[in-house]
């Protein structure tokens, strides 16, 4: 018997045992380590009280958790909760197949929610659609070990800092200095927002559905251009570059030296580190001369949906107001690497014994990226088919890095492509208005 | 006839015994297909929201649009590289079977055998066998850096699908062609090895003529398999990367569809391609199945 049957099996056991207990779905798109704590955190909410059953059903990544969420609700078999990323906001936004929380939950004292958390998530009247869940944010990992091999004492702050580590691990005898899988949300959406710089116009589409893709024209394409010149150099390696083949496992296994990648994979990095390497987690680098903005909060929030009787959306609130709980949020924190991204959280955490501890080490440093100055163009993005750009500007940018096009061209192109996806976005939910 | 119509006493027998079969296949088919071709007329929002009735504009964007056209052309490209190889190694693996040489009898049992493995986890294992560190081209990349990188290289890729394909495509390919050489009389080649004819004259002149309505047979499926069957082996071993190089129609209409939520523009390609693979059939009964005799 696997996982899944056990689970299937004590889900019908719990659901016999309480008969008056209301059951309801939540679906989740994780898989390993985050997945493990998800479980942990619905089956204490099932044994903290009697009132209640939320059965989690893992769905093995939130783009086949969406596309079920899809047909499901078109048959009218749909979860209460759902966990999407942030991708798919401005779909389920438009959708009008979820509730926005803030209305569904008045009393929440939402203003918790720190602003860089918020923006993503919210209308631009400042209501809250959805519960912030497993939140991150980009980071700089560094293997200190490796950079002190090397003669790097101090975690370089800039690209002009990473680049000379880079050299000097390179002439080191090092194959991989620096990695990373040229991911859109990595390389363009967090990069432009920290160094203020827009996506598209009309503020990422938060004015309007008739914004468009500006990436091409921005300083993000003389970066996009860098990381092409640097690759040739051997300073940065592609995923497909290296042994592993994945640039998380390429860095956890010690193979690269760094790499930028979300707060949410720490906890992977920490234990494949354990008694190996030193691990630094940082601010990612900025380029000397811009002001550092906020990074946009990454990973995924839970939804309400609609078409639910009373007693359902009253377990789907009650479970929401457990997630939102300090100790859980503390909980998922450790075991993940995921931000907590309330202040009363933090401030549990700051005043706490264990405050410097390294399983509290993203919530600090990644609190403070989104905590940095905003601007109206770090809000978030708030643009239609996104999840298609993503796809769009990965092909791209991945002939530029192959040598079959300039990086401008593929960006030019990717600018084209986009507005294509963005006018027939307008035109799928024509007289719909952005909340 | 009488005497197969006659098989079922009842009228409404074979009706019945029919119906569960044909209701699975209007179910899992004819619907969704209809409603691919109904969507392709709309521009659809992904929760039912709404949808506008916008005629053929979904037909126009998408046949006027580069990327669909680059994913057509490696479609094709696949079709006549990968389904031409996967009956023509089967083919010569069953002529060798075929002859008395040693191993041809355990050959003929462990060629079967690859049919047993899913999609997906051939490609698993060939992603595995063509990966540029420890696969079996690690050590010429060792020696030449930078020779070998599907991760990388397009075409290298490309070269991995198809070498994937073909794999998966011999056991039933070489059970179908084997058979077929199994029933042509003995007496056949005997007569034309005493006529003088050398080994590969008898492959010509006798096997191949009398094997046609097999080759045809395999052809047509693996035309038409190898459009649709080879969406397992793209998401298991390339994804669709690297830059978009292995995106066959197949492929592009599930990333639209399924992880953009552009519904309609996936009904629409979905429309395109079951038009084409029809075609395309049509095709080849028209032109080669006229010419094949059925009798020996």
């Amino acid at each position: 018997m696997n996982k899944f049957t056990l689970a299937a099996v004590a889900a019908v056991m719990a659901g016999t045992g309480s008969a008056q207990a209301t059951n309801i779905e939540f679906w989740y798109g994780n898989t390993g380590q985050v997945e493990t704590a998800i479980k942990a955190q619905c089956d204490a909410f099932n044994a903290s009280q009697k009132e209640h059953h939320v059965n989690c059903v893992g769905q093995g990544s939130y783009e086949v958790s969406m596309q079920k969420a899809i047909a499901a609700y078109r048959a009218k078999n749909h979860p209460v909760l759902i966990q999407f990323f942030d991708a798919g906001t401005l779909d389920l936004m438009l959708s009008d197949a979820v509730e926005p929380v803030q209305d569904l939950m008045p009393d929440v004292k939402w203003e918790q929610y720190i602003a860089g958390a918020r923006a993503y998530y919210e209308t631009s009247k400042g209501k809250l659609f959805a519960q912030p869940y497993n939140s991150s944010t980009l980071l700089f990992y560094t293997n200190k070990t490796e950079l002190e091999k090397a003669g790097i004492t101090e975690t370089p702050t800039t690209w002009e800092g990473v680049i000379e580590a880079a050299r000097k691990l390179k002439a080191a005898g090092h194959a991989c200095p620096f990695v990373t899988d040229g991911d859109t949300w990595r390389v363009l959406e967090q990069f432009s927002a920290r160094h203020g710089l827009p996506i598209a116009t009309k503020h990422n589409g938060y004015d309007g559905l008739d914004a468009e893709y500006v990436i091409n024209s921005t300083f993000a394409a003389k970066h996009l251009a860098n990381l092409v010149e640097w690759r040739k150099e051997g300073l940065v390696r592609l995923a497909a570059d290296t042994k592993a083949g994945n640039y998380t496992a390429a860095f956890n296994a010690g193979e690269c030296a760094m790499m930028e990648q979300s707060s949410g994979s720490y906890a992977a990095a920490a234990k494949a580190f354990d008694g190996k390497y030193e691990l630094t987690v940082t601010l990612a680098p900025m380029y000397k001369g811009y002001e550092r903005h906020n990074t946009f909060v990454g990973g995924a929030s839970i939804y309400v949906m609609k078409g639910h009787d009373k007693v359902e959306i009253e377990a789907a609130k009650a479970f929401l107001d457990f997630l939102r709980k300090p100790e859980q949020q503390m909980f998922f924190t450790a075991n993940t690497g995921y931000v907590p991204v309330t202040t009363d959280v933090l401030d549990v955490i700051a005043k706490s014994d264990e405050a410097n501890s390294p399983k509290y080490a993203t919530a600090k440093v990644g609190v403070e990226s989104m905590n940095q100055p905003a601007t109206a163009d770090t809000r978030g993005i708030r643009l239609g088919f996104y999840v298609q750009f993503r796809e769009v500007f990965m092909e791209e940018t991945q002939k530029a890095f192959a040598g079959q096009q300039t990086m401008q061209v593929a960006l030019d192109n990717t600018k084209k492509r986009g507005d294509q996806l963005l006018r027939r976005f307008e035109q799928t939910y024509k007289g719909k208005q952005l909340p | 006839m009488s005497s197969e119509s006659s098989l079922f006493s009842h009228r409404w027998l074979p009706a019945l015994l029919l119906a569960p079969m044909l209701l699975l296949i209007a179910l899992f088919f004819y619907v969704p297909v209809f409603q691919a071709f109904y969507w392709s007329f709309f521009l659809e929002q992904p929760f039912g929201g709404g949808s506008e009735f916008v005629g053929l504009e979904n037909f126009q964007r998408v046949l006027s649009d580069a990327e669909f056209w680059a994913a057509t052309g490696r479609t094709v490209i696949f079709m006549l590289t990968a389904s031409s190889l996967a009956v023509v190694v089967p083919l010569m693996l069953a002529i060798a079977a075929d002859r008395k040489i040693g191993m041809s009898y355990p050959a003929r049992n462990i060629l079967v055998w690859p049919k047993g493995i899913a999609g997906a986890s051939i490609g698993v294992v060939f992603a595995f066998i063509f990966n540029p560190f420890v696969g079996l081209m690690g050590p010429l990349n060792a020696l030449f850096p930078g020779l070998w990188n599907p991760g990388i290289d397009g075409t290298d890729a490309f070269i991995t699908l198809v070498a994937a394909h073909v794999w998966s495509g011999i056991p039933f390919n070489f059970v179908i062609l084997l058979a077929g050489l199994r029933s042509i009389p003995p007496t056949m080649y005997q007569a034309a090895a005493m006529d003088g004819a050398g080994p590969w004259r008898r492959i010509f002149d006798v096997q191949l003529p009398l094997i046609m309505p097999q080759l045809f047979l395999t052809f047509v499926l693996e035309f038409t398999e190898s459009i649709t069957s080879v969406f397992a082996l793209i998401d298991t071993i390339t994804g669709g990367g690297p830059g978009g190089s292995t995106t066959l129609l197949v492929y592009k209409i599930y990333v639209d569809g399924f992880r953009g939520f552009d519904l309609s523009g996936a009904s629409t390609q979905t429309a395109i391609l079951m038009v084409f693979v029809l075609i395309l059939a049509a095709c080849q009964f028209y032109f080669l199945g006229r010419r094949i005799n059925y009798e020996r």
